[in-house]
């Protein structure tokens, strides 16, 4: 399968990565467009910073062992066997949050302004050039790769 | 769950303040850190260029270069000269509305308070003239005349104002200021798109403008505003939200020009506006201060000690302040007003006047002070306060921390005030200092911000350090206003000095801290040092003294510490100010300065290993006075 | 190989898939009594009317055709014989298997108070058709009584206003959700439930039910001697592993049925997972249960070992909560007991000696995920200088560099 890997090390923080995120999901929109100014703007990638550990991005890794989709009771999380991709479907989803409190890497998040679903990172499987932060990312820090299952 | 805007406000030095603002239902610039805590690696070097339509480049291990072919070296100088020019500006502009307030009260035979500052200038200018108001016009036409010239016409107060040794080595490097308002110009010009390339020369630019900064922005406001509203003395005095009296109607002075206030000042305690408060239940009128300019009033507080309540606190307490409830205008003229503060003036009904339109508050009422208008427009503050006044108390709940700050800081120091104390001669400094009872001298000067550790957490630290190595500590900008509030400027904190810092402290009764107020005051600093070296008969980088601007905060700061590298002081930032994604500014900054003009630059936010840099360097530089 | 699954909830669902996926040949035949497969936590959204049947469905509308399963619906088992292998159903059909999943689940339970297990409008909440019979008495009644103030009482509650009822809530407990809660997390739920037109009993029991002429329980009396009127009663007090039909079969029971970390049954191929074990009864340990049992079952010997089941998640309202661990220490003094709150959020953690053993993360819950790793493996925290509540996977972080997988870093 395809994984994002992460090279911590080349992460400057420049939040390039959540811009292009949050334009991803927002129809229409590019770099100059999207919308930065509303709570309803998510993105499903992050970096955290601390002056110990210096820059963080935690990005779904779309686990070989989905702690998400086990704890999914409404069948809104389910593990692609083809792509090996974690997919959430919100219409299905009963915002129970159990997949917040078990994903182990704090991953994922309620949506800020409903509370009614999950932000939860698709890969930005219907973009024919891979996800959108890869692209975005002017260090190199992530990078798709072929992985084994 | 409570009323607390959020969980997470930054650390502050000052405990009480920092419990105080972590309670606050308002949200304020201590809670919005969390939110900003990832910072852009680019940004924080420097190395994002935003000059052209190609970009933002941003220098990257892949693309080492702009699309225009700019490296690091060329983006980080056209930054740094642009962020220098912008402040330099601001200064500018803050001598050009003073001297022109100078000119206008002397025109109009108004009132001149500091005899001796015009006596001073009068005698540095050469003007032989024995009309006071006369006099005063002069030197504030000669201070005009330069801001204006061309850049390519010498400013001719520099040579007047500068210690010889130090005029004579900018005039080898070439770095004598044109016209102090086109060398910001120039500055901007340089830097813009596919102009300048050469980082060498930028940083040249940059002296170039410390020097107008600092002589005229810095230096001379200081001086004209001594003559038109008195100069400073020493006294003790209250500070931090303890001065709030909620008795009175109180209004929030911030900005850093003095002089707009002269008038409305003065007329706030006259009876028939006490009369107006009492009609409404007040006892009068007070005036808190807050920023740069609640430090000149604090300064000058001899002169103002019916009006002014004494000096709250710095930019980053301001939202605090506000917070109180208890205040019911904010008159602003100048930075730092912060933008933060609108939501909490909305909330909390209180009034904003802004007197300068380049400080004009999205939410504020615009009211440019017009000098011959003054009369009239001081009346319709005042009763525009008085609305507020009424519509607002009894209905807002009041949120006081009296037991904030202290009632013993000593101020109003200044180079005239403090060279008084010491019996009208530096001999008695000059001898403590070569006996080693005070090993040397740190400017402690800039801003507050709320990096490197929190609010004044750095400066605080670092202040402490020093002193604990028998350093004398002179402040100035709203750096003062935080050691002020956690008691570093009251006598007693001498105990908190080393043993021969302590004993010099004990036996003259004063603090290890000495206040010199607003930033612009960095002049007066340099003022003192210059006496200092004259009187001893060396250059300024000969003296064991050191700068320090542990929390710099903004473009003004930048060309401050221009100022303080032309001068040729060692000059410590807590964080580097974005630079470091360029070998050269580091080069430049760090090594080379030492050869142009003595100065160097220490970036270190730990206050323990700063403070020992900056004590190796004092004692390296007494050895080689032989001291 | 066949494998027979009895019951058709996490558990038994997680296993069907697991044994799809890993060995898609074998035979699997799974017995429901329900006809069709819902998530019970998701049952308030059909009460609700904000989902239908199909709606609150956790698997794909043709899961079992499309994976080639013999699914009998509408059937029970009355009837285990370990020694032929075989269950006998209440149809009389004798099923053989090779391997056996028990996934039964547990029921509600009646406290046997007087009135209450003879009246006719008492009902559980706990399956559809519990569901379904309040549904229909949701269209006449008017005053709706929930007995228990646990989670499934809420779910149950929630659900009730949105119909429009009064619902009142009689709890034994002072707060409500007193197993996943604190006194301060409980009144923010109690106050968001008051805002919405529920009332609260709390500290007090039902002692009777007066039963009118149509055989309902009509006017409920409480301990506190106060009394309220009833159209439709929901018990929400517990419930117990259901495994009646196993009572003959020499299969080891101790309120539960007994498995062992490879969650076999004393019985060799005989397996239980979920509700019916006992161990851990929430949704995500039973799904990890079911595919740990079907592995096995495939012949693995993998071992149960994430049993840690203090944890739950709530959303009413639109106000989320976190609850992991001990969130409520008997001996305060002997813990260290942080809070931080605001408006929005209020925030505990229990520790002992650097190591976390309760937290409540309520308002916001955003990338808190990291907290049970934490408490499940006894992280000590002492040595990272920075606030508790500021931790978070950053500060473990590391990352496979084959797979590119998080690991933590210890």
């Amino acid at each position: 399968m395809k994984r994002i890997i992460i090279d911590r090390e080349k992460c400057d923080g420049c939040l390039n990565c959540n811009v292009a995120c949050i334009s991803a999901h927002e129809e229409g929109s590019n770099f100059y467009t999207v919308n930065l100014g509303s709570v309803d703007s998510e993105t499903r990638n992050f970096i955290k910073f601390d002056a110990k550990t210096g820059y963080t991005p935690i990005f779904c890794r779309h686990c070989d062992e989905p702690e998400c989709v086990l704890s999914c009771m409404s069948g809104a999380m389910e593990k692609d066997p083809v792509t090996g991709h974690v997919k959430y479907d919100e219409s299905k989803c009963a915002a129970c949050y159990m997949c917040v409190m078990n994903c182990p890497f704090g991953v994922l998040k309620p949506d800020n302004k409903t509370r009614t679903k999950v932000i939860k990172c698709d890969f930005c499987e219907e973009k024919q050039d891979g996800p959108s932060c890869v692209k975005a990312c002017p260090k190199q820090a992530i990078e798709v790769k072929e992985v084994s299952r | 769950m409570n009323s607390n805007f959020n969980c997470k406000t930054c650390a502050s030095a000052d405990q009480k303040l920092e419990t105080f603002i972590s309670n606050l239902s308002q949200e304020t610039s201590h809670h919005r850190m969390e939110g900003q805590s990832v910072k852009c690696g680019f940004g924080l070097q420097g190395i994002c260029c935003r000059l052209c339509s190609n970009g933002p480049c941003r220098i990257t291990p892949n693309a080492q270069k702009g699309v225009c072919g700019a490296t690091a070296d060329t983006i980080v100088a056209r930054n740094f000269l642009r962020a220098v020019s912008a402040g330099s500006g601001c200064y500018i502009h803050i001598v050009e509305n003073t001297a022109r307030l100078l000119k206008k009260t002397a025109e109009s035979n108004g009132v001149l308070k500091g005899k001796q500052a015009l006596a001073k200038l009068a005698s540095l200018f050469e003007i032989d003239e024995s009309d006071e108001h006369i006099c005063a016009g002069k030197i504030a036409d000669l201070v005009l005349a330069d801001l204006y010239k061309p850049d390519y016409v010498k400013m001719e107060l520099v040579e007047k104002m500068a210690y010889k040794p130090r005029f004579d080595r900018w005039k080898e490097l070439g770095i004598l200021p044109g016209g102090a308002k086109s060398e910001v110009f120039t500055g901007v010009v340089k830097t813009s798109t596919n102009l300048n390339s050469d980082p060498v020369d930028m940083y040249l630019n940059c002296l170039k403008l410390g020097i107008s900064t600092g002589l005229y922005g810095l230096t001379l406001t200081n001086l004209l505003n001594d003559i038109m509203l008195g100069e400073p003395s020493i006294r003790l005095a209250s500070v931090g939200l303890r001065v709030i009296d909620t008795d009175y109607i109180n209004i929030m002075i911030t900005g850093h020009q003095h002089a707009m206030f002269a008038y409305l000042q003065d007329r706030l305690i006259e009876d028939d506006v006490i009369a107006k408060a009492k009609a409404v239940g007040a006892k009068g009128f007070k005036l808190v201060g807050c920023t740069c300019v609640g430090q000149d009033l604090q300064l000058r507080g001899e002169h103002y000690q019916k009006i002014f309540n004494g000096h709250a606190g710095n930019n980053f307490t301001s939202e605090a302040i506000l917070a109180t409830g208890a205040i019911d205008a904010v008159l602003s003229e100048f930075n730092c007003t912060l933008p933060g503060i609108e939501p909490i003036c909305d909330e909390l009904k209180i009034k904003q006047i802004c007197l300068d339109d380049v400080s004009k508050k999205a939410n504020a009422e615009m009211k440019p002070f017009v000098f011959e208008e003054k009369e009239n427009q001081s009346n319709e503050i005042i009763d525009s306060i008085i609305e507020s006044y009424q519509t607002r108390r009894g209905e807002i709940t009041l949120n006081m921390l009296p037991d904030h700050g202290n009632d013993d800081t000593l101020t109003g120091v200044s180079e005239g005030s403090l060279k008084s104390f010491l019996g009208g001669t530096w001999k008695p400094l000059i001898d403590l200092i070569v006996s080693g009872e005070i090993k040397g001298i740190a400017g402690i000067v800039g801003c507050s911000s709320l990096t490197a550790g929190g609010h004044d957490v750095l400066t605080v630290g670092l202040v402490k350090e020093l002193i604990a190595k028998d350093i004398l500590v002179l402040s100035a900008g709203c750096s003062s206003g935080g050691l002020e509030n956690v008691g570093l400027m009251s006598p007693s904190a001498a105990s908190l000095a080393g043993p021969k810092l302590r004993a010099v402290c004990e036996s003259l009764g004063i603090p290890p801290v000495l206040n010199f107020g607003p930033c612009l005051a960095i002049g007066r600093l340099e003022l003192v040092a210059t006496e200092l070296a004259e009187a001893i008969g060396i250059d300024l980088p000969q003296l064991p003294l050191v700068l320090s601007a542990p929390q710099w905060l903004e473009e003004q700061a930048l060309a401050d510490g221009a100022f303080g590298l032309a001068l040729g002081l060692p000059l410590h930032l807590g964080l580097p100010p974005f630079v470091t994604g360029s070998p050269v500014a580091v080069q430049v900054f760090t090594q080379d300065m030492l050869n142009l003009t003595g100065g160097q630059l220490i970036i270190d936010d730990n206050a323990q290993s700063a403070a020992n840099t900056l004590n190796e360097i004092i004692e390296k530089k007494r050895k080689e006075l032989n001291i | 190989m066949k494998i027979v699954i009895i019951g058709a909830s996490a558990a038994g669902i997680s296993a069907a898939k697991t044994i799809k996926v890993a060995e898609p040949d074998t035979q699997i035949v799974v017995i429901s009594k329900e006809d069709s497969i819902h998530s019970r936590c998701m049952l308030h959204k059909y009460l609700g009317h904000e989902r239908d049947a199909k709606g609150i469905s956790f698997v794909h509308e043709n899961f079992f055709a499309e994976n080639n399963i013999t699914w009998l619906k509408n059937t029970t088992v009355v009837d285990l014989d370990t020694d032929k292998k075989f269950v006998r159903t209440n149809d009389n059909q004798a099923i053989y298997f090779d391997k056996l999943l028990i996934a039964t689940g547990a029921s509600y339970f009646i406290p046997p108070i007087p009135g209450l297990r003879e009246a006719k409008n008492v009902y559980g909440f706990r399956d559809l058709k519990d569901a379904q019979l309040l549904d229909s008495e949701c269209k006449t009644a008017k005053n709706a009584v929930v007995i228990g103030a646990g989670l499934v009482g809420m779910d149950a509650a929630v659900a009730l206003l949105e119909r429009g009822l009064k619902v009142s809530v009689i709890e034994m407990m002072n707060g409500i959700m007193g197993l996943q809660l604190d006194e301060k997390s409980a009144e923010a739920y109690q106050q968001l439930f008051e805002e919405h037109g529920a009332e609260f009993l709390l500290s007090d029991k039902v002692t009777s039910v007066d039963i009118d002429e149509a055989g309902k329980g009509r006017t409920i009396h409480l301990a506190s001697g106060k009394s309220v009127c009833a159209d439709v009663i929901v018990i929400a007090a517990g419930v117990r592993p259901s495994f009646d039909f196993v009572e003959k079969s020499g299969i080891a029971t101790k309120n539960a049925i007994l498995v062992g970390d490879d969650l076999q049954t004393n019985i060799k191929g005989i397996y239980a997972a979920g509700d019916v074990i006992g161990i851990s009864g929430i949704w995500p340990n039973a799904m990890k249960q079911g595919k740990i049992a079907a592995i096995n079952m495939l012949g693995e010997k993998l071992r149960y070992e994430d049993r840690y089941a203090l944890k739950n998640t709530t959303n009413f309202y639109g106000l989320a909560t976190l609850s992991l661990g001990n969130i409520n220490p008997k001996l305060k003094e002997s813990f260290d007991v942080l809070i931080r709150e605001d408006r929005n959020n209020y925030q505990k953690v229990v520790m002992k000696n650097g190591i976390i053993l309760g937290v409540i993360m309520q308002g916001n819950i955003n990338s808190t995920g990291f907290w049970q790793y934490l408490i499940k493996n006894k992280i000590d925290v002492s040595g990272i200088d920075k606030d508790v509540f500021d931790l978070s996977y950053a500060d473990f972080y590391k990352v496979d560099s084959i797979s590119g997988e998080y690991l933590y870093a210890i």
